[in-house]
C-alpha cells in the first residue's frame, strides 16, 4: 500500500501546474487591469499588483505547506478550525468589522483585511467532510443525516447571508450540498432542496430592501436596456469581450480597464483577459479550471478514505461552483453577481484560502490511489 | 475509515458530467460573446472610448477698403455642464445663478436634463468665466469660444450682415461669403477613459481646422460714416420712414457706402436701437416678434422696390440722344399738358407755369414732363423699351448681397400702350431697386458702361493683405462716351438752374436728377405718401461717385430736391473732400459769394408771385412738384425775411397744405381747373 513506503507519492501533477499557471496569469492579469486606478489613486501602477504577488507568495508557501500535511490531520481539528471560522464571520459584528462598499464584509486586523466569509468557506467544507465521514451509512436517513446536514448548511451558509453576500452565500451552499449530494444524500431530499432553493432565492429577490437584486436580475435579461444605469457593468463587460474578439488587443491594452468596468482586477477580471488576450486567453483560463475540476473529483473518485474524498469533492466544488459564476456573469449567462474569480482575481484572503485549499487538495492527491491508469480497476 | 461506496463513485462521475457540461456551455458562451456578437460589442467600445471634439475654426474678419476692420471675432466664454458628473444639481443651480444670471430653476433643468453635455450659457465674460471656475463645481467646464463683434456697432449693418450663435451668417456679407469666412471647422478624435481622461494609447487623429479667409469690402469707413450720418439726419429732419443713400464708383460698380437708416446693430440683432419699440416687441408672441425682426433686417437698397419718378428721365434722355431721335438742339414745346392720349391728361410739373419753348438741356433740366413724352414718343416703344433693360432694369444687378429684387417693368412692347410709353418717359409706372437705380446713374459717369455693382474687393488673409482681388466686371456698354457726356453737362445744369438745385456744392460741379413719385401699396397710389430721390454724380468732369438719396414717406416737405438733396450734397461734398478732389470756384461762384441780397417776404403771396419775386433778386427756391395751383399760398419761408444771403442761394417756401392730384389716376381734377 502507497501509505506504507517511506517516500511521498508526487502530488497530481496537472492540478499543480493549473494553479500555478492561473496563479502567475492572476499576478499579470491583476497587474495590468489594474494599473490605471494605481496610477489615478496612488500614482503608481503597479500598487495593486505588488499586493497581490505578496499574497500569491504567501498562498503558494501555504499551499506547499498543506500540500505536505496529512490531510486526516484536519480531521482531527476541524471542530476548532469550523467554530474559529463562525467567530471570524460574527466578527465582523464586532468593531473589528469593516464597512466597505456599503457592504460589511471585512474584519481589519489592524495591518491587513481579512475576509472571513473565504474562511467560512474552508472552515465549514472541512468540517462538513469529517461529519459526513463520521455519519457514514446514516447519511441517507433523514433525521440523523439530513436533518443535522441542512442544520450545518444553514449556519455557514446564513453566517454568510448575514454578510449580505449573497453569491458567496449560494457558492457555500451549493458547495456543502454538492458534498453532501456526493455523500449519499437520499435523493427526495433532492426536492426538498429544490424547494428551499425557490422560496429562498423568491425571498432573497423580490422582498422589500432587496429591490437592488430584483433590478440585477432584469438587468441580466437585456443589460442594454439601462446600459448607463444597472445594465452598466454587464454591457461594459461584453464591449470587453467583444472587444477582444479571437485573439485580444493584446496584454496590457485593455481600454475597459480605464474605468469603465470598475475595479476591473476585482469581480471583472475576466472580462479583461478576453479583451487583452482574445477567445484563445479566456478559453486557456476556462480550459485551467476545467482541468483542476476534473482531476479535483478525480482525486476524490480515488481518494483512500471517504474523508479525502469529500474533503476532495467540497474543495473542488467550491473552486467549480465560484469560478462557474464568475465566467457566467461576466459572458452575460446569468444575473450579475458580486464574486471573484478564484486564484486569479486581487484579494489577499481568497487567495490565500483557495491556495491552501489546493494544497490539502494536491495532499489528498498524493494518498488516492490517484493513477488512474494502473489503479482504476484495482480498486474497483 | 471508511471506504467510498459506490453510489458516491457513482455520484462523483455524475458531477463530473455536469461540470463537463457547464464548460461546455461556459466555452459556447465564450464563442458567442467573443466572436460571434463580438463585431456588435467592439462597434459599442469603441463609441464610448472614442470622443469626437469639434475645433473651431476663426472666423475670418471683414475689413473695409482701407483695411480697417469692420467685423472681428473676440473671445468669450461658454458654460458647459455634464449632468451626470453634478453631484448635487440644486446646490450648482444655487451657485451658478447670481454669475450667470439665469433663473435657477432653468439651470436646475438643464443639469437634470438627459444628456451627455449641455450647453448653461453662451458668451460670458472672462470676469465671469472666473467667478464659475473659482465655484469648482464638478461636472461644469468653461470653454473658450469665438464671438463675432462688430466694433462700429450699428453701422454698415445692412451690408455686414450678423451670424448666428454658432457663428454661421445670417445675413449681409456674413451670409454670401459665409463659405470663405467660416473657414473649416477641425475634429479632434480621441480614445478616453470614463472620465474623460485621454488613454495612453489608441487611435488619436487630429484634423486641424482652417480658419475663414478674410474679406474686403469695396465700403470705405469712411465714407460709409458719411452716409450714415446723412441718412440719420435725414430720417430725423423729414420724420421719414426711412433713408437709403447709396454711394458707387461709377468707373468699377465698387459700392463706397450703402446707408440705411433706421438699422440695428449687428452685435445684436434681435433688438430694435429704438428702446420704445423694443419693449413693444418684447410683449408680442414670438411669431410677431419675428416678423419684426425680419422687416428690420431687410436691405431697403436691393431688397426693396420704388416707383423712381423723375430720376429715371436720365434713361430716357439718354435713349434719345443715343439713338439720334432727338440732339441737343431739339426743341420741345410745353403747354403744361398732355391731351392727345385718349381718356387720360397728362400734367407738367409746372402746368400752372409752362415751360414753353426749350431746348434738350433746358427741358431736362426743367424736368419738363411734356418735353419727355415727347421725347419717348419719338423714341418709340421698341427702343424705349430695349434702353430700360439695357439700363438694367428689371433684372437683377447681380451685386454680391441677398436677396436682390429685379423690380417691375413692362413684360414686353406688346404690354406698353401709349399711356404707358408717355408716363414710363418721367419714371412712373415702373418699380426699380434703390441699387438698380444708382447702377444706371452710374452709366452716365462711367462713359457709358454698366457695371456689376459689388461689395466685396476681394479675399484677404488674417493681416487683411488682399490674395485674391475682384476684378471690376463690366456688363455691356449702353451709351457712347459722348452721349454720356451729354448728359453729365444737362446733370450739372439741373443741379445748378435746374431741380437739383438744393444739391449744389460750391467748388465741386455735381451733375444730378431729382424725383419724387407717390408710393404704391399694393398695386396702387396713396395719397400723401411719397418717395423723394436725389441721383447724381460728381464731379461732372471726371466723375468719382454716383450717389442715390432715398427718402421714404418724408413727413411735410416731400420734393425730392428739398428733401433728398441736401443729404446728397453733403455726402459728395465731405466724400470728395476727402478723396482729396480739390475744389475749383467758378468765376460766378467767386462773384457769388460776394454779391448779397435780403430776402424778401413772400409769405402769404401766391406761389406765382413769391416765385418772380425771388428769381428777379437772383435767389432760388424750391417748388417741384405740381400738387398746388398758381393760388396756393406760401405758408412760411426759409430763410426769414431780412436775412442776409448770397445770391444764388435756396429759399424754402412752405405752402399751404395742398390737395393732392395724383398723376396718372384722377382726370377729373385736371379737367376742372
Amino acid at each position: 500500500m502507497a501509505k506504507q513506503k517511506k517516500k511521498k507519492k508526487p502530488v497530481d501533477f496537472l492540478i499543480f501546474i493549473s494553479v500555478v499557471t492561473l496563479v502567475f496569469i492572476g499576478i499579470i492579469m491583476v497587474y495590468s487591469a489594474s494599473w490605471p486606478e494605481g496610477m489615478v489613486r496612488f500614482e503608481d501602477g503597479s500598487h495593486y499588483a505588488r499586493r497581490h504577488i505578496q499574497w500569491a507568495v504567501v498562498g503558494l508557501l501555504g499551499m506547499v505547506l498543506t500540500m505536505n500535511i496529512d490531510y486526516r490531520f484536519w480531521k482531527r481539528i476541524s471542530l476548532p478550525i469550523y467554530i474559529t471560522a463562525i467567530v471570524l464571520g460574527l466578527l465582523i459584528f464586532t468593531p473589528l468589522g469593516m464597512e466597505l462598499k456599503g457592504a460589511r464584509r471585512w474584519i481589519d486586523l489592524g495591518f491587513t483585511t481579512f475576509m472571513p466569509s473565504d474562511a467560512i468557506k474552508l472552515g465549514s467544507i472541512v468540517f462538513f467532510a469529517a461529519f459526513l465521514d463520521n455519519k457514514k451509512e446514516r447519511i441517507r436517513r433523514i433525521g440523523q443525516g439530513a436533518i443535522p446536514a441542512f442544520i450545518l448548511i444553514g449556519v455557514s451558509a446564513g453566517l454568510v447571508y448575514l454578510q449580505r453576500d449573497l453569491s458567496t452565500t449560494a457558492t457555500v451552499a451549493g458547495t456543502l450540498f454538492a458534498m453532501f449530494f456526493v455523500a449519499g444524500m437520499w435523493l427526495p431530499v433532492l426536492g426538498v432542496i429544490i424547494a428551499g432553493v425557490g422560496i429562498f432565492a423568491r425571498y432573497a429577490i423580490f422582498s422589500e430592501g432587496n429591490e437592488y437584486r430584483q433590478r440585477r436580475v432584469f438587468s441580466f435579461m437585456d443589460p442594454f436596456a439601462d446600459k448607463l444605469g444597472d445594465g452598466w457593468q454587464i454591457v461594459q463587460s461584453l464591449y470587453a469581450m467583444g472587444s477582444g474578439g479571437l485573439l485580444g488587443v493584446g496584454l496590457g491594452q485593455s481600454r475597459q480597464k480605464f474605468f469603465y468596468i470598475p475595479e476591473a482586477y476585482n469581480d471583472f477580471i475576466f472580462s479583461i483577459i478576453g479583451e487583452e488576450l482574445g477567445l484563445v486567453g479566456s478559453m486557456f483560463v476556462l480550459l485551467l479550471y476545467a482541468m483542476i475540476i476534473w482531476r479535483g473529483y478525480t482525486v476524490a473518485l480515488h481518494a483512500k478514505d471517504a474523508f479525502g474524498c469529500y474533503l476532495a469533492t467540497g474543495i473542488t466544488s467550491l473552486l467549480a461552483i465560484q469560478s462557474f459564476i464568475n465566467i457566467a456573469v461576466v459572458t452575460s449567462s446569468m444575473p450579475v453577481t458580486g464574486i471573484t474569480l478564484p486564484l486569479i482575481s486581487y484579494g489577499g484572503t481568497s487567495l490565500v484560502i483557495y491556495l491552501a485549499g489546493m494544497g490539502i487538495l494536491l495532499n489528498i492527491s498524493r494518498v488516492s490511489t490517484g493513477d488512474r491508469r494502473k489503479t482504476d480497476e484495482n480498486n474497483s | 475509515m471508511h471506504e467510498i461506496n459506490k453510489s458516491t463513485k457513482k455520484r462523483l462521475r455524475f458531477a463530473i458530467l455536469v461540470v463537463t457540461l457547464i464548460v461546455f456551455f461556459l466555452g459556447y458562451r465564450l464563442v458567442r460573446v467573443q466572436v460571434i456578437e463580438g463585431a456588435e460589442y467592439k462597434r459599442g467600445a469603441m463609441q464610448q472610448w472614442t470622443k469626437a471634439i469639434n475645433l473651431k475654426s476663426d472666423r475670418g474678419i471683414i475689413y473695409d477698403r482701407k483695411g480697417r476692420k469692420l467685423a472681428v471675432n473676440v473671445t468669450s466664454f461658454t458654460v458647459w455642464a455634464s449632468p451626470s458628473d453634478v453631484d448635487n444639481p440644486e446646490e450648482a443651480a444655487m451657485r451658478l445663478q447670481p454669475i450667470l444670471k439665469v433663473d435657477s430653476s432653468e439651470i436646475l433643468e438643464s443639469l437634470r436634463r438627459d444628456s451627455p453635455v449641455v450647453k448653461l450659457k453662451q458668451w460670458i465674460t472672462r470676469e465671469e468665466a472666473e467667478m464659475v471656475r473659482e465655484l469648482g463645481i464638478g461636472g461644469i467646464s468653461i470653454v473658450d469660444d469665438n464671438k463675432r463683434y462688430y466694433p462700429f456697432g450699428n453701422f454698415a449693418s445692412y451690408i455686414l450682415g450678423f451670424t448666428d450663435i454658432d457663428n454661421n451668417g445670417l445675413y449681409g456679407i456674413e451670409r454670401v461669403y459665409d463659405q470663405y469666412l467660416s473657414g473649416v471647422p477641425g475634429i479632434w478624435v480621441k480614445a478616453t477613459d470614463r472620465d474623460n481622461r485621454q488613454l495612453p494609447y489608441g487611435s488619436e487623429r487630429i484634423h486641424n481646422p482652417e480658419d475663414g479667409t478674410s474679406v474686403v469690402l469695396t465700403i470705405d469707413e469712411i465714407i460709409q460714416g458719411f452716409a450714415e450720418e446723412a441718412a440719420q439726419e435725414a430720417l430725423e429732419k423729414n420724420q421719414a420712414k426711412s433713408v437709403s443713400i447709396i454711394v458707387m464708383d461709377p468707373a468699377t460698380g465698387e459700392v463706397l457706402a450703402m446707408a440705411n437708416k433706421p438699422d440695428y446693430d449687428p452685435n445684436n440683432p434681435r433688438m430694435a436701437l429704438d428702446e420704445d419699440l423694443n419693449n413693444q416687441w418684447q410683449s408680442l408672441p414670438f411669431e410677431d416678434q419675428q416678423q419684426k425682426w425680419f422687416e428690420m433686417w431687410r436691405n431697403y437698397a436691393i431688397n426693396d422696390i420704388y416707383e423712381p419718378g423723375s430720376t429715371f428721365k436720365i434713361v430716357t434722355a439718354a435713349a434719345a440722344l443715343e439713338e439720334g431721335s432727338a440732339n441737343l438742339d431739339s426743341h420741345y414745346y410745353c403747354n403744361g399738358f398732355i391731351r392727345d392720349i385718349p381718356g387720360v391728361v397728362l400734367r407738367c410739373s409746372s402746368w400752372y407755369d409752362p415751360h414753353q419753348d426749350q431746348d434738350f438741356s433746358t427741358a431736362f433740366s426743367n424736368s419738363c414732363n411734356v418735353a419727355f413724352v415727347n421725347m419717348a414718343r419719338e423714341l418709340g416703344t421698341e427702343k424705349m423699351y430695349e434702353y430700360i433693360k439695357a439700363f438694367g432694369f428689371g433684372e437683377v444687378t447681380g451685386i454680391d448681397l441677398l436677396g436682390e429684387q429685379r423690380g417691375i417693368i413692362p413684360s414686353g412692347t406688346e404690354s406698353i400702350r401709349e399711356v404707358n410709353l408717355a408716363t414710363l418717359s418721367y419714371g412712373h409706372g415702373i418699380a426699380v431697386t434703390p441699387i438698380q437705380m444708382v447702377n444706371a446713374i452710374s452709366v452716365i459717369g462711367s462713359g457709358g458702361n454698366l457695371m456689376t455693382p459689388h461689395i466685396v474687393k476681394g479675399l484677404a488673409d488674417s493681416d487683411g493683405n488682399i490674395v485674391d482681388l475682384f476684378e471690376p466686371e463690366i456688363r455691356r456698354q449702353v451709351i457712347s462716351e459722348a452721349t454720356a457726356n451729354e448728359l453729365l453737362d444737362m446733370l450739372e445744369l439741373t443741379v445748378l438752374e435746374g431741380t437739383g438745385r438744393r444739391a449744389y456744392v460750391p467748388g465741386y460741379r455735381i451733375g444730378g436728377k431729382t424725383g419724387t413719385a407717390q408710393k404704391i401699396i399694393d398695386g396702387r397710389y396713396v395719397d400723401g405718401k411719397y418717395i423723394s430721390s436725389f441721383g447724381g454724380l460728381a464731379p461732372v468732369d471726371d466723375p468719382r461717385l454716383a450717389v442715390l438719396v432715398i427718402v421714404d414717406e418724408p413727413k411735410g416737405i416731400y420734393y425730392g430736391g428739398t428733401v433728398a438733396g441736401p443729404p446728397a450734397a453733403s455726402v459728395i461734398e465731405k466724400t470728395l473732400n476727402y478723396l482729396e478732389v480739390p475744389r475749383k470756384y467758378t468765376d460766378e461762384e467767386l462773384e457769388a459769394t460776394k454779391e448779397t441780397v435780403l430776402v424778401p417776404d413772400v409769405r402769404n403771396i401766391s406761389i406765382n408771385r413769391a416765385g418772380k419775386e425771388l428769381t428777379d433778386l437772383e435767389l432760388k427756391y424750391t417748388t417741384e412738384y405740381e400738387d398746388f395751383n398758381t393760388d396756393t399760398l406760401v405758408l412760411d419761408q426759409y430763410p426769414s425775411p431780412g436775412v442776409e444771403v448770397s445770391k444764388g442761394s435756396i429759399i424754402d417756401l412752405y405752402l399751404e397744405d395742398g390737395r393732392s392730384n395724383p398723376v396718372l389716376t384722377n382726370e377729373d381734377n385736371d379737367t376742372s381747373n
